[in-house]
């Protein structure tokens, strides 16, 4: 990167829809400790697709958690936006959650007893939030499932489920959403069509997208890769391709 | 999220409908209970508007005694009164009424109606009068004294048709009549099941109670006056010295129907507090259930969580589930319990005790006690675990496992001991004279103390039990028994319903084997005769005193004698504090006196004399109970002042003191005290010594000859004696075994619910065992022995902590330990063997939902 001044808070705002500072998660005590993360500065640009990547155990997922408020850092900040998670009550972060935050997970990502269009709107009903009718308009659009909506989660394939949950990530316009190895459980064809989805949002509709995934192939429809590996930050990666990642982890498994 | 929240509820309706069951037959049973009262009431409410349709004003003496139960004793009404009503202006006609005992001798020598609990059999007098109560459907009136009319159902039940002759046993003994007519009562051939005998009015007064009186008056008016009007007329009208009242018609319906109500309503209370046990129970089953779904759709909750409700938004979608679940379990309930209700009264009509039921009343005091409660129960047990499932945190969506939070085990532990130990204090105390609620207090810290516990006994209990199991059944079983042990929570909270149930049983029985055990003792130490003759009348009617002095003198009778009861008001009058002296004639409760025949009772019966002689007993003399004695502070010489229910005072003392184990009164006195009483007294027992050198079966005979003349009593030998008052308990335990059973009955619906739920949650599990060679029976075998085991880990349970709870019952009942602690054996391993064989029923379905598990979709499903 080049020689912009260091960010202050509200350069920060402007820039980044969230960041960590000095993030570090120990799991255990004494000789048992195991530290998930270690001293982690990260931040994650607006209206950009962001994908982290790292073998397993490299606190990849950890880092996710932290910074979407599922779970706190041993030491260290982390902000959504210019908001201090460490600082929120438990009541605090579940308004956050609601509002700034969305969530695409690998599996189990619907309420099997609700339609698509109840679980797209769900985060709004919980907040009594009628939300903005024309983004959900959008949304739909964008994620083709306008002729879906009044299915139950059974009656709808894998990748139409997974669509669903993107738009149900989309519906409150978060600050940022977070997608959990959105296509782990997908074939690659319906995989691939979930990333364009993912894409898109992102290109059209200025969403910005933090995946954590091992697949190169997902990641390099992200527009820049964070790799993680033992805790720690290992480099980064902007307009990445399939191959030069690939080539990337092969150089960074040496 | 409201909406939502119903709509997610919704979804689920076949679970829902499951999960209810606990609370729908928790509910189907205290509806059942309440709609079986009302319709029972609404009955005799019907019954005695219509039979008093046209009585306008009622005469009765004020003296009464009120009796046990809400029943009362009046005094007799002379004759002559009837002459003074008859004068007054606006009367169109007055007639006597009796209601005393008389029993109808059926064509086979047998009397009619149920001797025992059974409906009352009844004799009175049969009047042309509009004001009479019965109406003549057949034949004509009864005119002197040789002639009666019968009840229609009565009529009908003997066989007996105009012109045939009917024998009947009343207070004068057994006398022959022609039936000259068959009557109904009011709309009905015959209330409540109870036998009419009817006669002309001289004649029912001389036969069933006393030449000259009758019970009440009833009386027409002409509609010139209001009844209101007519009442105060008569009264002015009634001599004052006779002590009498006027009611007006609407006034004697109204209380006639409210003596009724008091009567059943101690009945239906007692159902409905067992009602209540059971819901009680059923809660346990709910809070099971819930607890169950909340762990297994954690990571649904977590995901509402990560998505951004509230803790309290997941906990309130819970709730709102569990009230949808109280609703519609209710209401099903509710309907259930009607059904239930006709279920009652077949049952009783089946034990003899008919219970006339005239449509069916549905009241809404019924529905609204049934609905609240259930609804109030259910979201009550909800509570818990609808908190628990708002505490999820949110990352549990992004796990795999799907745990029931262990808890802390140590902190557990100590509180259970805690609560334990104090009422294992509380008992112990109770067992030295601690007052009676110091032993509530303690059983239910006990209960609560155990049921803390469970989740961490549960475990190495069910590893005990299923030891056998695992040996016997090998792979299938040695799962089982992991099975049962691998979420003890879950175990013990399913067990605990039955370890509720199984301990009130087992502690139920056990008082009862110790109170049976000691009245056989008392019983064959006190009788020294050989033949008993016994009428079970419930303190109405019995065997006449000259039937009992006939048996004495037949040939190769040794010696005889009669025992009886009759209700008397006692004051002390030195007593300044002593109401009843204050105010002779207020409504008062009467006390039961034992009378007995002090000239033939020594040497056959002894009713534990401690002080004083019974000869000196005469017509002013009275025995006291010593305890009793002992907190009036009365002793031998108090002058006591007791009041006949004909309103008689006598000026009695104090001649003795008896045990009380063998009589059955506080009180006992002379048959020469009541000997001019207009109101009759009537023995319940007659004690009979055969000669010696008489043959018992030759005297038993001749016994049965005197007792099938009158068609009074049963003939027992000593031993059947015994026998027979030591099984009367049993009754008692009869109907607690089957109320205890519809607890029990939720219990095991408890274990299936919990069974099947465990069989979704494992669907994974059985799928891959299947996939791996676990055969059908297998699967079965695994469940069913689970089940076995959790219902006997209650069942066990239940027995040691029942036997305890039996141990200190026992104790504190006996006043000075003379009821030893007797543990019924047989009947407590009919218990476990009862339960392992429910637990095995129990299983049935989960386990063939089991075997139903298709195993690719399981493996495959996440």
């Amino acid at each position: 990167m080049t020689t912009l001044p260091p960010p202050t808070l509200a350069s920060a705002h402007a820039t980044h829809a969230a960041h960590a500072k000095g993030a570090t998660k120990i799991y255990g005590t004494g000789d048992s400790e195991v530290h998930a993360l270690e001293d982690v500065d990260v931040a994650f640009e607006r209206g950009k697709f962001t994908a982290i990547m790292g073998p397993s155990g490299s606190g990849k997922s950890t880092l996710m958690h932290c910074i979407a408020g599922l779970d706190s850092l041993t030491k260290g900040s982390v902000f959504i936006g210019d908001t201090d998670l460490s600082k929120l009550s438990d009541k605090a972060l579940t308004q956050l959650r609601r509002e700034k935050v969305g969530f695409i997970f690998q599996a189990f990502n619907l309420i099997p007893t609700l339609s698509a269009q109840e679980n797209i709107l769900l985060p709004l009903t919980l907040g009594r939030n009628k939300g903005d009718q024309a983004w959900i308009d959008r949304v739909v659009d964008t994620i083709n499932l306008r002729d879906r909506l009044d299915h139950r989660p059974s009656e709808l394939s894998g990748g139409q489920q997974q669509r669903v949950a993107i738009a149900r990530a989309m519906a409150s316009r978060p600050e940022i959403i977070f997608a959990d190895e959105p296509t782990g459980n997908l074939d690659s064809k319906t995989g691939s069509e979930v990333l364009s989805f993912m894409r898109r949002a992102v290109t059209d509709l200025g969403q910005t997208i933090v995946m954590v995934t091992h697949d190169a192939v997902a990641a390099s429809y992200a527009d820049r890769i964070v790799f993680l590996a033992d805790g720690k930050i290992a480099g980064e990666m902007q307009s990445p391709t399939a191959q030069k990642v690939l080539d990337y982890l092969k150089h960074l498994g040496e | 999220m409201f909406r939502l929240a119903v709509k997610m509820t919704v979804a689920r309706t076949g679970r829902l409908i499951l999960t209810s069951l606990a609370v729908i037959l928790g509910t189907a049973f205290l509806s059942g209970t309440f709609v079986f009262r009302d319709t029972i009431n609404q009955t005799f409410d019907r019954l005695f508007s219509d039979v008093f349709r046209d009585v306008n004003a009622y005469v009765r003496s004020t003296t009464f005694l009120e009796l046990d139960f809400g029943g009362e004793q009046r005094s007799a009404t002379p004759v002559s009164v009837l002459e003074a009503v008859r004068g007054v202006e606006g009367v169109t006609s007055a007639t006597g009424d009796i209601q005393a005992f008389a029993r109808v001798i059926g064509k086979d020598g047998k009397p009619l109606g149920s001797e025992g609990n059974g409906p009352p059999t009844f004799g009175g007098i049969a009047s042309s009068d509009s004001a009479g109560l019965w109406s003549v459907t057949e034949g004509r009136l009864p005119s002197g004294p040789n002639e009666l009319l019968l009840d229609k159902a009565t009529a009908d039940n003997g066989d007996f048709v105009v012109e045939d002759i009917v024998r009947v046993v009343a207070v004068r003994g057994v006398r022959e009549f022609t039936l000259v007519g068959v009557a109904s009562y009011g709309d009905i051939s015959s209330p409540g099941g109870a036998t009419f005998a009817l006669f002309d009015q001289p004649t029912a007064s001389e036969f069933l109670l006393e030449p000259g009186f009758v019970d009440a008056i009833l009386i027409e008016g002409d509609d010139s006056v209001s009844d209101e009007v007519l009442a105060q007329r008569i009264d002015a009208a009634l001599p004052a010295d006779l002590k009498l009242e006027t009611l007006t018609g609407a006034e004697i319906t109204a209380e006639v129907q409210g003596q009724i109500k008091d009567v059943l309503n101690i009945f239906s209370t007692f159902l409905i507090i067992f009602s209540y046990i059971a819901l009680g129970i059923g809660s346990f089953v709910i809070y099971n259930v819930f607890s169950i779904t909340a762990a297994q759709r954690l990571r649904e909750n977590a995901l509402l969580r990560a998505i951004g409700a509230s803790r309290r938004q997941v906990s309130r979608a819970l709730l709102i589930e569990s009230t949808a679940m109280g609703v519609i379990g209710s209401l099903i309930g509710f309907v259930a319990g009607i059904g239930l209700s006709q279920l009652l009264s077949a049952l009783l009509k089946a034990t003899g005790f008919e219970v006339p039921t005239q449509g069916l009343a549905i009241s809404s005091s019924a529905f609204i006690n049934t609905f609240v409660a259930g609804v109030v129960v259910t979201v009550l047990a909800a509570w818990l675990p609808a908190r628990r499932a708002g505490r999820v945190p949110p990352l549990a969506a992004l796990r795999d496992t799907a745990l029931d939070t262990a808890g802390n085990i140590t902190r557990r532990v100590i509180i259970g001991l805690v609560i334990l130990a104090l009422g294992g204090i509380g008992l112990a105390s109770s067992m030295r004279d601690a007052p009676i609620q110091i032993l509530g207090l303690g059983v239910l810290g006990v209960f609560a103390g155990i049921l803390v516990l469970g989740p961490a006994i549960a475990r190495p209990i069910a590893l005990t039990i299923g030891i056998p199991v695992a040996k016997l059944r090998g792979v299938s079983g040695a799962m089982a028994r992991e099975n049962a042990a691998r979420n003890p929570k879950r175990t013990s909270r399913t067990a605990a319903p039955v370890l509720l149930g199984v301990a009130l049983v087992t502690a139920f029985t056990a008082l009862a084997a110790s109170i049976r055990s000691e009245i056989r003792d008392t019983f064959s130490e006190a009788f020294a005769g050989d033949i008993a003759l016994t009428v079970d009348s419930q303190g109405f009617g019995g065997i006449p005193l000259t039937i009992t002095d006939q048996i004495a003198r037949l040939e190769g009778v040794a010696q005889a004698t009669g025992v009886g009861f009759t209700s008397v008001r006692i004051s002390d009058p030195n007593d300044p504090s002593d109401s009843q002296a204050a105010a002779p004639n207020a409504s008062q409760r009467g006390v039961f006196v034992q009378t007995i025949n002090p000239d033939t009772i020594d040497g056959l019966f002894d009713i534990g004399v401690t002080e004083g002689d019974l000869a000196s007993l005469g017509r002013d003399g009275i025995f006291v109970d010593a305890q009793r004695a002992t907190d009036k502070g009365w002793k031998v010489g108090t002058r006591l002042q007791i009041t006949r229910i004909d309103g008689v005072i006598i000026d009695a003392e104090v001649r003795g003191l008896v045990s009380g184990d063998t009589s059955f009164a506080n009180y006992v006195a002379s048959r020469e005290m009541f000997a001019d009483s207009p109101s009759p007294i009537f023995d319940a027992f007659v004690y009979i010594k055969v000669a010696q050198g008489a043959v018992v079966s030759d005297v038993q005979a001749r016994v049965a000859a005197v007792s099938s003349d009158t068609g009074i009593g049963t003939l027992q030998s000593k031993e059947e004696f015994i026998d027979d008052q030591s099984a009367s308990i049993n009754q008692i335990l009869a109907l607690i075994y089957g109320l205890l059973g519809l607890s029990i009955i939720i219990a095991i619906v408890g274990i299936v619910i919990t069974l099947l739920l465990s069989v979704l949650e494992r669907r994974r599990e059985i799928g891959l065992l299947r996939a791996v060679g676990m055969t059908r029976a297998q699967v079965r075998t695994t469940v069913r022995w689970e089940s076995v085991i959790t219902s006997l880990l209650g069942a066990v349970s239940g027995v040691v902590l029942g036997v305890v709870i039996g141990i200190v019952v026992v104790a504190a009942l006996s006043d000075e330990g003379d009821i030893a602690f007797r543990l019924p054996v047989q009947e407590t391993m009919w218990i476990v063997v009862i339960s392992f064989i429910l637990g095995v029923i129990a299983a049935v379905y989960p386990a063939w939902r089991a075997t139903r598990v298709n195993i690719v979709e399981a493996i495959a499903s996440t």
